[in-house]
């Protein structure tokens, strides 16, 4: 019993975690919080399902188009929701625009594909029915290896030195002469990817189904908030701890009574800890 | 001669307004019934079948000339199941269109944002929904409804684990939409009245990736049976998935959703979709024998090619099929389309034929569906629309 609360609640908290690291890669290179998070994440798995079940694709070709889909769409929330409201970031426009376009992204994704959850293939057939089964560990996989992936990636290669520089000091990286807008754009590509990830790997367990982006949307953005704004190691951790907290809550109170019962302990901990358990305070210049 | 102007003037007004005198005047009026109805969005699904059986029922009347030589004109409004649209279509059609009578909308969430506006317009309307509160013969004299309750889902559901199951422990779950709540809440009020034994209930988020906790859950508390109120497919199949995962061959028991085609394709095994029992109607099962009742034997029959079945309900198209008729009918016997004489002749009709099952209303009785005609399916037996009549049935 304790093994299958633990096995689906580390699997729905990586698909949490890495929809977190979604919305920290967007915030990183733009200081916007861009709500098409959790739609990259349904996208995941609705192209993986359209790729691989309909399209009739080998898993990794399938695998392959679905997170290009994600990383362009990931582009395109830059171009249209994100780029044109940068310069008025103080009025918080992007909560409309990047809003707007989830929802057109949802609609459009209700009307082409379906208004029901749809199977997503079977990845590799591994524990059928059991606590080892595929839908659990594949996740958790898929975080671990997102997060080594994107150390890698910023502590040792040029490109992301250069994700890093414009995510502390755009004017000053831009001042040196990087490329801030295609830099930006890359990284939204990024992020489309890291959701669609989310979405592909956690697709046995959350179906493909238009609707789970704005749940990932809303529990996605949990993780970031506990683990602090821009820290990603952060939101594995409130990830992972949100999806078990959830699970148990599940076994031990049952659905809605569990919801209350997770965004009580949210809100316990940012009035301990406003700055996320994680993030550093900000600093005020004086 | 000369011509004045008045005189042509006159004259032209004459010949133009001819064709519309032979179409206003001459020609009998239609009967114009409101047929409003979710067409687009997610909640289509049920439409689809409606639609079928109105269109099919309408050109059937039609093509033998009408009640009383008038034809049925349907006036269709897509309501999209947003209550604002259904109250702004339903204004439109009372208003604007001037129909007779109104079958729609067809959900419930739409129909508790109508019926007063349909009541205040003493408009003849028949109700294809199950939420009880919707109806109230003194509130809502005019409004019918030609579905069965929550309260007759939810009978059909008990009478079935209390006779043929002979269970006690309970386990009801549902998804935490404002129907599943609300079912939910029925569903416990008439379940412990009936002295079951409830050991656990969960109202469930539809969207919780896995509901492994909750069967858990029921599992522990040694329910012998999971009642299920959720019109998500994705939920039900996620209980069934849960079910089989943890090798506990519970019945489940529940709305008619769980039967959906939807949930063979998300259910991991095809057995997993076993022992599972719908709300199901009499009329549109398959008996023992493994043969419609005959007057819907002889339905399916007529409209084989002329439109499918595999995928939508039966009891959809016959509900359809039915709304007309009875309008139709009423009519007919009062040679009148005056909503207090539709409203008076629906008030007598007593266990009234139609194909998706018996109606019997009075001025103080607006349930009009018999208690008996509400059944349950196996959820995984669905052919040509109907479904198997679950074990244990005569």
């Amino acid at each position: 019993m304790l093994a299958a609360i633990l096995a689906a609640g580390l699997a729905v908290g990586a698909v949490y975690a890495l929809i977190g690291v979604t919305y920290n890669i967007m915030f990183s290179a733009s200081r916007v919080m861009s709500f098409t998070s959790g739609q990259m994440g349904m996208l995941g798995g609705v192209l993986g399902t359209l790729c691989i079940s309909r399209l009739g694709l080998p898993i990794i070709p399938g695998f392959v188009l679905a997170m290009v889909g994600c990383a362009a769409i990931g582009v395109v929330t830059e171009v249209i929701a994100v780029r044109p409201v940068l310069k008025a970031l103080d009025q918080h426009l992007y909560v409309l625009s990047t809003l707007g376009f989830a929802l057109m992204i949802q609609t459009f994704t209700a009307i082409e594909f379906s208004t029901e959850p749809q199977p997503f293939p079977r990845l590799i057939g591994i524990g059928e029915g059991n606590p080892w089964d595929e839908k659990f560990w594949l996740p958790v996989v898929a975080c671990f290896a997102t997060i080594g992936g994107l150390e890698l990636l910023y502590r040792r290669t040029l490109v992301g030195r250069a994700f890093l520089a414009i995510a502390e000091d755009n004017f000053a990286a831009r001042a040196l002469g990087l490329p801030e807008r295609n830099l930006r754009m890359a990284s939204f590509a990024l992020a489309g990817a890291v959701g669609g990830l989310a979405g592909f790997a956690g697709g046995e367990l959350l179906l493909a189904f238009f609707a789970n982006g704005a749940t990932l949307n809303f529990f996605g953005f949990v993780p970031v908030a506990l683990g602090g704004l821009g820290n990603n190691k952060g939101a594995v951790i409130g990830g992972l701890a949100l999806g078990v907290f959830q699970q148990a809550a599940n076994f031990l109170m049952g659905g809605v009574v569990a919801s209350v019962a997770v965004f009580a302990v949210f809100i316990v901990v940012l009035l301990v800890a406003p700055q996320g358990l994680f993030g550093a305070p900000a600093a005020r210049r004086v | 001669m000369s011509i004045s102007r008045r005189t042509l003037f006159g004259s032209t007004a004459a010949v133009l307004a001819i064709p519309a005198i032979a179409r206003h005047g001459l020609a009998a009026e239609p009967i114009r019934i409101g047929w409003l109805a979710t067409f687009t969005g997610p909640l289509a699904a049920p439409t689809i079948g409606f639609d079928r059986g109105v269109q099919y029922a309408t050109a059937l009347i039609n093509g033998a000339g009408g009640v009383n030589g008038r034809m049925i004109e349907i006036v269709s409004r897509d309501t999209q199941g947003d209550p604002t649209k259904a109250v702004n279509a339903t204004q439109d059609v009372i208003s604007r269109q001037k129909v007779h009578a109104i079958f729609g909308p067809a959900n419930s969430g739409e129909l508790l944002a109508t019926t007063p506006i349909m009541a205040r317009a003493k408009m003849p309307s028949l109700v294809p929904g199950v939420v009880n509160s919707l109806i109230d013969p003194v509130k809502f004299p005019n409004a019918f409804r030609v579905t069965p309750s929550n309260q007759q889902w939810d009978g059909a559901v008990r009478r079935y684990c209390k006779d043929i199951l002979k269970v006690k422990k309970v386990a009801i779950t549902a998804d935490a939409t404002g129907y599943g709540t609300s079912a939910h809440d029925d569903s416990m009020a008439s379940f412990k009245a009936d002295g079951f034994d409830i050991v656990y209930d969960g109202v469930i988020d539809p969207a919780q990736p896995d509901v492994t906790p909750d069967l858990l859950r029921a599992r522990n508390a040694g329910a012998e049976v999971l009642v299920s109120w959720t019109v998500s497919s994705g939920m039900a199949a996620r209980m069934m998935n849960a079910r089989g995962a943890l090798n506990w061959d519970v019945p489940i028991a529940g709305h008619p959703a769980l039967g959906t085609g939807e949930i063979g394709k998300l259910v991991n095994k095809p057995t997993y979709w076993e022992n599972v029992f719908q709300v199901g109607y009499r009329n549109c099962s398959y008996g023992p024998d493994g043969k419609l009742p005959k007057a819907n034997a002889d339905f399916v029959a007529a409209v084989k090619g002329k439109f499918p079945l595999s995928d939508t309900s039966l009891w959809w198209v016959c509900s359809g099929v039915d709304a007309i008729n009875l309008i139709a009918e009423a009519v007919a016997k009062t040679g009148s389309s005056d909503s207090a004489k539709i409203i008076g002749h629906w008030n007598t009709l007593n266990m009234w034929p139609g194909l998706y099952g018996h109606y019997s209303f009075s001025p103080t009785q607006h349930n009009g569906f018999l208690d008996s005609d509400v059944v349950m399916s196996k959820a995984n037996s669905q052919r040509d629309g109907a479904f198997d009549l679950a074990p244990g049935y005569a």
